[in-house]
């Protein structure tokens, strides 16, 4: 299935940059995308090609697709912006005090 | 990086992928339960909330507790940040941008700020609610920033403010559940007090109120996130 294939690929694209990158920001990012391939997988499975999950006098109510899977998403994106504006935040820590953003520099730092 | 380590990455990503694809297509396709959570709330969710959006229904009446819990993971984020960025908090000036786009910010910022409140006060009744809405209002902050400098922005939406209006948000929040026990039901009930027909703005009971203590909340808070972190990265321009 394409919605299947779509997921995977893009959660392995935010895998790939959390393990290869070495950069603090671009893993950060990775994060970010593998959050919105999960998201995105979560709304296409629970669509069942009906209307938005809003009443406007015309729509059949069993027409509609299934409301919780989109407030449980939405819930998501919030706490996925909330804990990405703070990952950044401590990214912003980590380059003041050591004027780098490459995890393996840093690690080396903090031994010394 | 070394060479076996790109192998072994790559080997160990592409196992990951092969895994996913081949158990995910033995999932069942579009699942049907008779007595599910879906027909109780497409068949009774307006008579029961007063809300035509069914998500608000759901965000801010049948699980309006999830949803506090969720504004107070903004808190603490807001908190965190806070207390890791901020500790100057003298204004930070960097100079904006050309007249031509001071002047037409300066006519589509009540604009987008109408838009944003449109937004919030609409969520029982059409696409968006507190969050979708907040996001906008936290945007008027950012323009301020970005196009007529961070002095103006600390001047005229001071970090004070900022935090008032977070704050007040969320009181109004977690009033609204407590009212819901003094008034004899459970926590965060809806309790009805508007109730002018559905479909009209002035109903869904307290879903309005909740969605603008929301909005105001998130907003600030994005608000503040984004002072906080402009306020050190430009901190050298100072200097010049």
């Amino acid at each position: 299935m394409i919605n299947n294939l779509v997921f995977v690929i893009l959660f392995l694209l935010g895998f790939y940059a959390i393990l290869v990158k070495k950069n603090l920001i671009k893993m950060v990012i990775g994060l970010n995308i593998m959050e919105g391939a999960i998201f995105y997988w979560f709304i296409s499975i629970t669509d069942r090609g009906g209307a938005i999950p809003i009443v406007n006098g015309t729509q059949v109510a069993s027409q509609m697709n299934d409301p919780v899977p989109q407030a449980l998403i939405l819930t998501g994106i919030v706490i996925g912006a909330s804990t990405s504006a703070f990952l950044l935040t401590l990214v912003i820590e980590l380059n003041k005090f050591t004027s780098s953003t490459n995890p393996d520099q840093i690690g080396g730092m903090i031994e010394d | 990086m070394s060479k076996t380590k790109h192998i072994f990455t790559v080997v160990i990503l592409s196992l990951l992928g092969v895994t996913l694809l081949v158990n995910f297509d033995k999932l069942p396709g579009q699942f049907e339960y008779a007595n599910s959570i879906y027909h109780h709330i497409t068949n009774n969710g307006v008579s029961e909330t007063g809300s035509l959006n069914f998500v608000t229904a759901i965000l801010y009446d049948y699980r309006a507790y999830d949803s506090l819990g969720e504004s107070t993971i903004i808190f603490g984020a807001v908190s965190g940040i806070v207390l890791l960025l901020s500790r100057k908090t003298l204004p930070v000036s960097s100079h904006g941008l050309s007249f031509i786009v001071k002047r037409t910010f300066g006519m589509l910022t009540p604009f987008i700020f109408l838009f944003g409140i449109y937004i919030i006060s609409h969520g029982h009744l059409s696409p968006g609610g507190g969050f979708q809405g907040g996001v906008i209002l936290g945007a008027i902050s950012i323009i301020f920033s970005i196009v007529y400098g961070s002095e103006f922005d600390y001047k005229r939406y001071s970090p004070t403010t900022k935090t008032l209006l977070e704050t007040s948000g969320a009181l109004l929040f977690i009033g609204l559940g407590l009212l819901g026990v003094i008034m004899g039901g459970n926590f965060l009930v809806n309790l009805k007090i508007l109730d002018s027909g559905v479909g009209t703005l002035l109903s869904g009971g307290s879903i309005p109120f909740i969605n603008i203590g929301i909005g105001f909340k998130i907003g600030a808070g994005l608000a503040i996130i984004f002072y906080s972190m402009i306020q050190k990265t430009f901190k050298e321009e100072v200097n010049l």
